[in-house]
This record gives structure tokens, sequence and C-alpha cells, in this order.
């Protein structure tokens, strides 16, 4: 595939690098002259420098042939004319744009398109909102997913010194907790991650993926250590674009909010757009007024400011205090790198949300891929079980499915169940797939006739 | 000061009094009666406002704030002066009584000295009935609509004279804005004589009635009001046109043009329309008595609570005769009145609303003393400033009533009379409790008393800042 990437940012670089990965030829237009040498130096992407949103540059980048267009720089009207060009002027078929003001976004989807044209806007800021609302009611986890309209769910926990799981072969998993289905999808050990065989260990301070029934969820957190707060309120730090939207999303679902910023214009705009949500003037960093407005009880602490070490102060600072569920924007590398294992339970990365969004959309083939793990190395497919198949030939264990590829979970006439290697996948099954990156490819053999 | 400018305003103002006047010297013709004191209304009025106008025709014709003040309370006094002269002429009242009843009047207050209404002239009948119709929907608003050409174009008159704390314009021009308003009136008072007309009314009483209930008057051509009628239909039409006039004429317009639905998202409309269900139902449960028809009480705790509340005053019933806790829900409604932007008078129900949210705020602010808490209306934030309006307003209307209660107490009269005449007269209800209440008049009131009640008329009609600028020494600087 021909793909251009007008932006060599941290969502742009990145990007390319993962589509040059993938085996498409990438090329990455942008501004900056000294980024430009640096992205050559570091990426097998041909690099152009110029402005994307102008159409010769564009045409020098080959956007007459150009399959896949993804429109990351900083500003959105500069990404909203890329992608226009794109698409109304080269008829690129797949055009992606990222674009952080909802209004532009309501606009950019309103631009009629042709049949057989695809063409997504990704908001950054809106993605880490939904993130945080999936992450919220599970406490502990770092990643939630649901498949099958919310039946089943697939959480990543870090697991702790002393909790039941640690030190557990996976094959006894079942033996020992036989009231509480759960699989093991994928864990990340030491800064390298698998798809688990029966014969791996847990141990203290991997990170986990369990699927599970949302209805055991409770018991999976008492099993972790993992506790509720004690009350439903949750406490947002920084009335930036993503606090007033998460404040907002909270309201309308009924949980209180007190959203916390220590600039004055700031929380006057914020109280003014919000109905119900306790707007409070002051440092979310202030351990005093965090204690008076009762940070130590809440349930979810979101420190979304917009300078991002002191979201982890803040939420270091909350967490210490007893908030049960602390989330911190970040979106340095190097920071979130240091602070993985510091208790904070979720790091959330607004440009990596965006790139895992874009990947999504650049990936999206005959398979419908539904979600990507730990940083898009793992991705999870849902597809439906075809007759002749080789997955349907005989029971699980006797396929003899690549490492790197994990059935999760079956559902059949409206009913999910999590399969052992004695069970047999029947013809018209909706079938959950976790299947390394680097394997995803070979699942056509397993899947096809 | 533009003193020239207002001095001409001020002319063409009294010149259009003089035109007014027109219609009670033909409805004399009409009745055989004495055209004399018409005549002599319209000699007045005519001659000093002629005398205004040439004398001194202004070259600048900006208006500044204060000439805003100074035109509007210049213009209604001016008016009641004016509207005196008839009821002197006739010899039905000596000068304080005629100054009381011509305020009364214009400020749709609706308390009257006079004691038997069958027996005086019916075009002076009529002519209490207009001015009240006038008043309501104000002499400066039918003046920015039918005269653009006096070059009114600011907000400060209009702002000076709309009831309520925020003056709103529904049409991009002010004389557009000032015509719909006064076309919504004007179309409210014609479908209430033709449904009194049908219920069975003569002209001359259904026109009247339609006059006093759109501008929440009260003036009624029978001594005891429209109870005398003794016709439920009436009474329902009354209560209805009553509603109608406390809601505000900018929601009455939405509704004309299809924008309905917004209209009952109107959180002040839900506010006044709950008042107005609560105290019905508390007037019906303390006022009903065993024997009586429960369709009789029901009609008269809404009759009295929509009469009140509205500010109109008219009455169905002796409500002297009630126990004290009905008693006090009225003094309460008294208090309230309508909405803002109706003829109702009181503090209005938006003002009460935003003082309650304001007042929840503060305690709001005890419990979290950093917390950023804007007090809001409709969604969208109430400034300070205008909240701080509110608080001044509220402050200056109790201490107004309470002096002016303390005028009716020094010549002897009771509490309950003192504190309901100063209320009714601020709050521009009409009836009192004590010894002004439903079926009793303010005749036995000494001068002075009559003065001060009228002075508070004008105050609360003209929502206190208008005239109590004026005693700001600030205003007559420079």
């Amino acid at each position: 595939m021909q793909v251009i990437v007008v932006g060599g940012g941290l969502v742009g670089s990145t990007l390319a690098a993962k589509l040059a990965g993938d085996g498409h030829d990438v090329t990455l237009v942008e501004q900056s002259r000294e980024l430009i040498a640096d992205l050559n130096e570091r990426l097998d992407v041909q690099t152009i420098c110029g402005n994307g949103a102008t159409i010769p540059v564009l045409i020098k980048a080959g956007i007459e042939n150009a399959d896949l267009l993804l429109a990351t720089t900083d500003s959105d009207e500069a990404n909203m004319v890329v992608a226009l060009v794109g698409s109304v002027i080269f008829k690129v078929q797949k055009v992606a744009a990222r674009l952080r003001d909802p209004g532009h976004e309501g606009g950019f989807r309103r631009i009629a398109r042709e049949p057989g044209e695809e063409r997504v806007a990704i908001n950054p800021d809106m993605a880490a909102v939904e993130k945080i609302l999936s992450l919220m009611p599970v406490p502990g986890a770092v990643d939630v997913v649901s498949f099958f309209d919310g039946k089943l769910l697939i959480g990543g926990f870090h697991i702790k010194r002393g909790c039941e799981f640690a030190g557990l072969l996976l094959s006894h998993l079942g033996l020992l907790f036989p009231a509480t289905p759960m699989l093991v999808v994928a864990i990340r050990r030491d800064g390298r991650w698998r798809v688990p065989f029966g014969d791996d260990e847990i141990r203290a301070g991997d990170l986990v993926y369990f699927a599970m029934d949302p209805g055991e969820l409770d018991n999976v957190l008492v099993l972790l250590g993992l506790h509720r707060g004690e009350e439903r309120r949750v406490m947002i730090a920084g009335a930036t674009r993503i606090g007033v939207a998460l404040a907002r999303r909270l309201e309308t679902n009924g949980v209180p909010v007190t959203l916390v910023d220590e600039r004055r214009p700031v929380c006057d705009i914020a109280a003014a757009e919000l109905s119900d949500t306790l707007v409070i003037h002051g440092s979310p960093t202030d351990r005093e007024l965090l204690r008076e407005e009762g940070a130590e009880r809440v349930e979810g602490f979101v420190a979304c400011t917009d300078r991002h070490e002191e979201n982890v102060v803040s939420c270091l600072l909350a967490g210490k205090m007893g908030a049960a569920h602390t989330f911190a924007l970040v979106d340095n590398a190097a920071l979130s790198g240091l602070v993985g294992d510091l208790g904070i339970d979720a790091i959330i990365s607004p440009r990596l949300l965006s790139v895992s969004l874009a990947l999504h959309f650049a990936r999206k083939g005959r398979i419908k891929s539904v979600a990507a793990l730990l940083e898009d190395s793992v991705e999870v497919f849902e597809v439906e079980a075809v007759a002749g198949s080789r997955l349907v030939s005989s029971p699980l264990s006797e396929i003899g499915l690549p490492r790197g590829i994990l059935i999760v979970a079956v559902q059949r006439d409206g009913r999910i169940c999590i399969p052992g290697g004695d069970d047999r996948i029947e013809p018209g099954d909706q079938v959950i797939v976790a299947a390394a990156a680097e394997v995803a490819a070979r699942l056509d053999d397993i899947l096809e006739t | 000061m533009n003193r020239r400018f207002v001095t001409y305003l001020l002319g063409w103002l009294l010149l259009l009094d003089c035109a007014f006047l027109g219609l009670p010297l033909l409805a004399s013709l009409a009745f055989g009666e004495s055209p004399e004191p018409w005549v002599a209304a319209m000699a007045v009025a005519g001659v000093i406002g002629l005398l205004l106008v040439r004398i001194r025709p202004p070259a600048d014709r900006h208006i500044r704030p204060r000439d805003g003040f100074l035109v509007v309370s210049g213009a209604w006094i001016a008016a009641s002066v004016v509207g005196a002269v008839p009821y002197l002429v006739t010899g039905v009242l000596g000068p304080a009584d005629g100054f009381f009843e011509a305020v009364s009047g214009f400020t749709t207050t609706g308390s009257t000295v006079i004691a038997d209404v069958t027996v005086i002239p019916r075009s002076l009948l009529l002519w209490r009935a207009m001015s009240q119709w006038l008043g309501g929907m104000g002499i400066i608003l039918f003046t920015i609509a039918i005269l653009p050409l006096l070059g009114i174009g600011g907000m400060q008159l209009f702002k000076a004279e709309v009831p309520g704390p925020v003056a709103d314009k529904v049409r991009p021009r002010l004389a557009a804005t000032a015509r719909t308003l006064w076309m919504v009136y004007v179309g409210f008072t014609i479908a209430e004589w033709i449904a009194l007309r049908l219920a069975g009314l003569s002209g001359f009483d259904a026109l009247c009635h339609s006059f006093t209930t759109l501008a929440t008057g009260g003036f009624s051509t029978r001594n005891t009001s429209v109870g005398e009628f003794g016709s439920a239909t009436v009474e329902w039409i009354v209560i209805f046109f009553m509603l109608m006039a406390g809601i505000n004429f900018v929601l009455h317009y939405r509704v004309l043009i299809g924008r309905g639905r917004e209209v009952w998202r109107d959180s002040e409309l839900r506010y006044f329309l709950g008042v107005v269900g609560v105290s019905t139902v508390v007037l019906f449960v303390t006022v009903h008595e065993d024997g009586a028809r429960i369709g009789d009480s029901i009609r008269h705790a809404a009759f009295q609570t929509v009469s009140i509340l509205t500010t109109t005053g008219y009455c169905t019933t002796d409500f002297e005769r009630w126990a004290t806790l009905p008693l006090l829900v009225l003094l309460c409604l008294m208090v309230l009145g309508g909405m803002s932007g109706s003829t109702g008078g009181g503090i209005k129900s938006l003002r009460a609303l935003l003082a309650i949210s304001s007042l929840r705020t503060t305690l709001h602010r005890l419990i979290h003393p950093h917390a950023v808490q804007p007090v809001k209306y409709g969604g969208t934030v109430v400034s300070e400033s205008v909240l701080s309006g509110i608080w001044a307003f509220l402050t200056a209307y109790l201490m107004i009533s309470l002096a002016g209660a303390g005028v009716v107490a020094a010549y002897g009269y009771d509490l309950l009379t003192s504190i309901s005449a100063a209320m009714t007269a601020i709050g521009n209800v009409g009836p009192g409790l004590g010894e002004i209440g439903a079926y009793d008049n303010f005749a036995h009131f000494p001068g002075l008393v009559k003065v001060v009640l009228a002075g508070c008329m004008l105050f609360g009609r003209l929502e206190v800042f208008t005239i109590l600028a004026l005693f700001s020494r600030e205003f007559w600087r420079h």
C-alpha cells in the first residue's frame, strides 16, 4: 500500500514507523528541516520537506497513486486542508485527519463522500475521554476493551506482590478458581509481551490481560487485591478540553464530579459550561485543598492538565491520600516509561491513542480487527467460524494454532463461553481471537476454507 | 444632562396624553354626559405639551442614562397629574384623592378611593380602565412604538420602564420590538373582550374589564369587583387572561412565531406556574368549608391566587374573612408578583428565582470555599452585576415598603393594614388586608398617606431604581 503521512511529530513518526514495519511504502511530509533530517536517519521511509497542505508538495509525495493519507500535524486547519485536498481532488481511498476541535470534527464528517471512499476524523482528546470512561468502572485496570455488546471484557492489570495470581501456572487457573471463569490473553514482562500458553507462569510485576464475563469482575478484583472507592465521586484535575469533556460525560451518567483548576478564567468557563460539576479554583497539587474536597474518598482521580509532569505528581499525591483509581495524562514517552511502576493505575496518552486509532483504520482489512492491546502489539479480531475451515475441524488443542494466536471466547446462540482445549468450535459461532501483530497475517490459514 | 431634549420629549408625551383623552371625550358625548372634564384635561395636556415642544426644539438628540430616568419618571408623573384632572373637574374627588386614583390607574395598581363606582359618569369609568391599559404595557413603550420620529433608538428609556431585571429586544430594532409587544397586548385584549361578550357581559363592562385584566390593573365597573357578575364562566375567563398578562410577553411572541417548544423550557415560566399551582392548592385546602361546593372553592382559590400573584387585584370573594394562613399566602403573592416582561408588578418571578439560586450558591460556597459556582439561568451564567442589582433591588423594595408602612402606621392604623397597604401599593396589586380588604376602599386614609402610597406605586411600577436614581446626589451633579 502507498501511504502518505503528513506531519512528522510524535503521532506522524510513530505511525510511519509502524506502517513501514507492516510492509507498506511510506512517504512522510514534514515542514521542519531539522525534524526531517532526524526522521530520515531513524525511519525506513521516504521523507519530503515542505508544507503538506499545498498541492505541489502532495504531488511530489506521490498523492496521485496513494492508497492511504494520514494528516497528523498539530494544526486542525492544516489537517482539514490536507484531508480535503486528498479526498476531493485526488480521490484517495482512505483518508484520516487528526482533528482536536469537536467543531471541526463535525464539519469534516458532513462533507459528502463518494461510495467506497473512507474518511475518518481522529480526535485524540475525545479518544482519551473514551479511554478514561472505559477504564473508570474497572479499578486498577490499565486497559479495558469490551466485546459482544459488553458481554465479554478484556482488562489489563498489574500483578502485585502477594496477590492470589502471583506465581501461578496458567494451566492451574481453572482448577484453583472454578467459580470464576477467566482466560489470560496476553502477558507483558520486562518490557516484552507474549500471547501465553498453558505452561506460562504469572509473576508479580507482570502486566496481565484477562478475558472474563463482566459479572465476574468484582471476584477477579478481589483476587487481584484491588478495591473500589468509598464514594462514586470522580475528581478531575485540569479544566482542559479533555477535563471538561470528561466531566460532562460523567455528569450525564449521573456520576458526581469535582473539577479542579488553578486558572480562574478557565474555571469560570468550565463552570458556565457544566451543570452539576463542582468546579474548584485551586492547585491540583495542593494537598490541603485535595483533602478539603475529599480526594481521599474518590473513586477516580484523573489528572489531565497541560503540564504532564504535574499530572504525575498530583496522581501520586491523590493515590497516596487514598483515591481508589488514578489516571494521568502523559504524552511524553520518556516520562510514561518512568512512571509506569509508581502506582498510577493508567497512563493515558492522547497521541498514542490517536496513533492506535489511525493504525486501526489503516490496517482495517478483510478480517475485522476490533481492538489493539499492549501498544498495538496484540490485535484482537472478531470473526465468524466458517464450515470447512481448520478452526472447526477438531477440538482446539488439536488444531495446531501457531504460537501467538489464542482463541479467547466463543458466542453461540447468544451465550458466551471461554473455551478450553477440549472444546470444539462449530460453524456459525462468533469467535474472539487474539493474535500477536507479527503472526496476525497467518490467521487467514486457520479461518479460511 | 440633555435638558432640552428631556423637556421636548415630555412635551410630546403630554400631547400623546391629550390624544388619549379623546376617547373618553367621545364616550361622554355618546353616553350623553358632560364633556367638560375631558375638554379641561385635554386643554391642560395640550397647552403645556405644545409649549414644551415648540419652545425648546433640541439639536442634540442623544439620551444618556440619567436623561432616560428623568424622562420616564417625568412622563409618569405628568400623565398622572393630567389623568387626575377629570376626577377633579367632575367633582367626584378632591386633589389628593384624584392624584391617588390617577396614579393607581397608570401604575396598574387598582386601589380606589371611590366608594361607589356605580354613581360616577361612565366616561370616567372608561378613563380609569383605559389609564390602566396604557400604563400596563407602558406609556414610554407606546411612544417608542408609534413615534419613531422622536429618534429614540437607545435602550435607555426601554430599560427604565420594562418590568424585570433584564430588558430583552425580541426584534433587531427597538421600535419594532415595542410594536411587537403592543400588538400581542392588543391581541389579547381583543380576545378577552370577545370571550367576555360571549359570556354575557355588556360591551362596556367587557371593554373595561379587558383593559384592566391585561394590564393586571384591577379597576372594576362594580363595587364588589368581578364577583358581582356571579358567573363562573366570566371568572374562569378572567383567570385565564390574568394568567396570560402575568406571563412575559416575549414568551407570547415566541409562541406566536412558532417557537413554543423553547417557551416551555423557560425556567421562570415553570417557576411562575408552580407558584400558581401550589398557592391554589394551599388556599383551597385552608379556605374550603364543609357544605361549600368544591368547584366554587377551587375557583375562588384559583381566582384569588392568580389575581393577587399577577397583581391584578380583582376579587370574587371577601377574603378578609379568611384565616391567617391564607392571608399570609396572599401577602407573599403580593410581594412575588408576575414574570419579568409581563404587565404584573411585585418583585417579579425572575428576581425571586435568581435570588434563591444566588442564596443556594452562597450556602454552597460556605461548604466549598474554593468552589467556582456561578448562578445560572436557562443554562447561561448570570453576571455578578445583575445579581448585585437584584439584591440592591430587593433591599430598596423592602426599605420603601417599610417606610410606606411606617407612614400608614403613624396615623394609627393596625399592623396588618399598614403593612398590606404598603405592599399592595409598591406591588401594584390593588386591595390590601385589614381595613383596605377586598370590599373596602382607600377613601378613609388621610391625604398624606394617599400621596405616600401613590409614591410607592410609582416606585413599584418603574422598578424602584428609575425613581430612586432621582434621589441620588450624583444624579444632579454636572
